[in-house]
């Protein structure tokens, strides 16, 4: 079949490898397998997949680090898998250009969901660079830098729309506290988080028919947010 | 005239500052703080003092007999030898001889003498000032020896007193350069201990904020025991040399400080060890624990998953259902024990050191329940939180396992379609509640206290599975948030309370910059 999705898998443990191989074919997936860091780099850069899962703790070479590697030249999402006690490791996934994570072990179901987001928002995102972005009833034109919530105008501060700007261009991706930091506040904010509540509250407040019950502006606990694009 | 040059005497810039000396010393005080005065004040304090001891005897003479004056000029030789010296006594001895000699014995005026019994007078005060002066002379300096001691007695019983019970180098070393500091009127003192078992370097200066000048110090003292050398203490002051009692005393200092070094440091490996002794039983407690926990959830996968490939089961029977729902459940139980026991290796091994940032209870609770969720279907929660709660700064991920685990021990014990619930509230400013709570049935009061015990369990270790480490791990890391986190019976149910400070500084979350609404 010609429009099988291409997913690479690159991962150290066999038994995983076996497993999600066989799955995903059930699903029809097209699937390469890697068991190193190395191998994995060489798979993509000879076979672009349109999406890579990507064990973090491998030896030599670790998944952080073939994240970094991938960013360079590609954009092409990442979904990383990371284990209990592994926190840190997949944050710095993320911060480095991870679109997504899951942690081990998961159901394949989950496994799935997010493949299937990694890829419509993949897909969105190689059409022409758009200057609106829309998601439900919010609609967000990068030209006139102008909001609308079911038409209506909506007014945000410079801040607020910035961030907004930030999480709705790379839409379905986590956003690490930091990422959103460095990239709507500067550098030198990466450590307040408060902020970022801050902000995320007034958004919702502005966006969400319940702010306390979002579906736009989802929080990752612990991790980030993410602007998401119903199916 | 003779008033005149006496004045003139006590004028005298050197004098004047040796005579705030003497009444500096009179009174009590530190005396090395204050430099002993050189042999030439001395000697002109014992010229000034006969000089005085002459002016008044000259203007009183004619109501003195011949008797009185010479015993009269054996004060100022008694006080210089006695307050400075064998030297300044010989010579105040002198001066008196020759004072006495040319202003009350005849021919006045002259250095010769008329009557022998005159002359046998003289030599006999002669001898008799010598004598006393030498005598006082040696009890003086036998005296300033005496109190140099005690001092040194004193000093050394502070900084011993200072240093006992201290089990850290540093706190050692901050010690031992502040009381050099003090005791040496140093410019600046540094305490290097280097080469310690865990390799640090501990680098201790006086006062603080100062950094060693490039010149070589005025003193150093080896900080040394019969086992090793262990660093050294440097001391710069102007440029004023150190005299051999000070060095004595510096010595003393760096010997008594180095043995302070070597038992903090024996202190610390001791620790060690018994740490790892201790670390090494729960390993063996661990191991009986978990091999048999681990072994069930196996058992029941094994099982199931080995009768679903034998075919004996129908494909769409609900006992394939069944099956596959227990390798599922029994999955996620056996993750659960595997994650237990890594978070309580991480807190034995002292490992846990919280990421602080301002976290949101709300978000908290949110992530620990989607962890819960899932195998409790026949449970419902309720989670009432205040909206104006404070941000807290913890570390999230360490938070989210209390949580975690505080609410599957709330489910495991709830009664089957019974609630969870969730509340918190800021009793003050500083600090946030949190309460998790099920409907199950009370824990004897006994039990309330021990159940954050490691393997401390209320019921029968067959009735409910776990390692008996949840709880202990929430204390652990609670505690290492600078909280606290206790049990307590409701009148309908069970109840986990955790109290956690908003900051451990006390400080409250930084207020975003100013943001203007656009136009």
């Amino acid at each position: 079949m010609k429009n099988q999705p291409h997913i690479l898998v690159i991962d150290d443990e066999p038994q995983i490898l076996r497993a999600l191989k066989t799955i995903l074919r059930e699903r029809d997936f097209r699937v390469t397998t890697a068991g190193t860091g190395e191998e994995g780099l060489a798979l993509a850069a000879a076979e672009p997949p349109d999406l890579v899962v990507l064990d973090l703790s491998m030896p030599k070479m670790d998944g952080i680090e073939v994240c970094a590697r991938l960013r360079e030249w590609t954009q092409l999402p990442i979904l990383v898998l990371s284990v209990r006690g592994g926190e840190r490791d997949k944050v710095a996934a993320l911060d480095v250009g991870a679109d997504d994570y899951l942690t081990k072990p998961f159901g394949i179901e989950e496994l799935l969901a997010r493949i299937r987001v990694g890829l419509r928002h993949a897909a969105l995102a190689k059409g022409s660079p758009s200057v609106v972005i829309s998601s439900g009833p919010i609609v967000i034109d990068l030209s006139t830098r102008q909001v609308t919530l079911d038409g209506a105008a909506v007014r945000l501060t410079p801040t607020e729309y910035r961030l907004l700007a930030y999480l709705s261009g790379h839409a379905g991706r986590v956003l690490t506290h930091q990422t959103l930091l460095a990239n709507v506040w500067g550098d030198e904010y990466r450590g307040h988080t408060e902020y970022l509540r801050v902000y995320i509250r007034q958004l919702r407040k502005k966006l969400e028919p319940d702010p306390d019950d979002p579906q736009i502006l989802l929080t990752e606990p612990g991790i980030g947010y993410r602007f998401v694009t119903p199916e | 005239m003779l008033a005149g040059s006496a004045r003139s005497i006590l004028l005298h810039p050197g004098l004047l500052i040796d005579i705030a000396w003497l009444t500096s010393s009179l009174s009590t005080v530190d005396p090395l703080a204050m430099q002993t005065p050189s042999l030439r004040s001395r000697v002109l304090l014992a010229v000034a003092c006969v000089s005085g001891t002459t002016l008044v005897l000259y203007a009183i003479r004619s109501a003195l007999g011949p008797a009185l004056v010479p015993l009269l000029y054996l004060l100022p030789v008694g006080l210089s030898a006695g307050l400075w010296g064998l030297t300044a006594g010989i010579v105040a001895a002198f001066a008196a001889f020759m004072t006495f000699n040319y202003f009350f014995i005849e021919p006045l005026y002259t250095l010769s003498v008329r009557h022998t019994s005159d002359l046998t007078v003289l030599l006999a005060f002669f001898a008799v000032a010598i004598v006393i002066s030498q005598l006082m002379g040696m009890a003086q300096s036998g005296l300033a020896a005496a109190k140099a001691r005690e001092r040194e007695a004193t000093r050394l019983f502070e900084l011993s007193t200072a240093l006992a019970g201290l089990h850290d180098e540093k706190e050692v070393a901050q010690i031992i350069a502040r009381l050099t500091f003090q005791e040496f009127l140093a410019d600046g003192v540094e305490v290097g201990v280097e080469g310690l078992d865990d390799g640090q370097r501990v680098r201790e200066r006086q006062p603080a904020g100062w950094s060693a000048p490039d010149r070589t110090p005025q003193a150093v003292g080896d900080l040394r025991t019969a086992r090793r050398t262990w660093g050294a203490i440097r001391i710069w002051r102007g440029t004023t040399t150190f005299s051999p009692a000070e060095e004595r005393l510096l010595r003393t200092f760096a010997s008594q400080g180095a043995l302070a070094l070597e038992r903090a440091n024996l202190a610390a490996s001791e620790t060690r060890a018994r740490v790892l002794e201790e670390s090494d039983r729960l390993k063996s407690a661990l191991l009986s624990s978990v091999s048999h926990e681990l072994r069930t959830p196996l058992a029941t996968i094994k099982a199931s998953a080995s009768s679903l490939l034998s075919g004996a089961v129908g494909w769409d029977s609900d006992a394939r259902q069944d099956l596959l729902a227990a390798i599922d459940e029994e999955a996620d139980h056996l993750n659960r024990l595997v994650g237990n026991l890594l978070d309580m290796s991480r807190i034995e091994s002292g490992a846990l050191k919280p990421d602080r940032k301002w976290n949101a209870i709300g978000e908290i609770i949110d992530g620990a329940m989607a962890g819960v969720r899932r195998p409790t279907r026949e449970h419902q929660f309720e989670i009432r939180l205040p909206k104006d709660l404070p941000l807290i700064e913890v570390d999230y991920f360490l938070m989210e396992q209390v949580f975690s685990n505080l609410l599957s021990n709330c489910v495991k014990y709830a009664p089957a379609g019974s609630t969870v619930h969730v509340s918190a509230e800021a009793p003050s400013a500083e600090a946030v509640e949190v309460e998790v709570w099920n409907e199950g049935p009370p824990v004897p009061e006994e039990h309330l206290g021990r159940i954050f015990d490691k393997f401390y369990r209320v019921t029968d270790a067959d009735r409910v599975t776990g390692t008996g480490l949840g709880l202990s791990i929430c204390k652990g890391i609670v505690e290492a948030h600078g909280g606290r986190i206790w049990a307590r019976n409701r009148p309908d149910g069970f109840a986990f309370h955790v109290r956690l400070p908003v900051s451990p500084t006390g400080n409250l979350p930084p207020a975003p910059p100013e943001d203007l609404e656009l136009a």
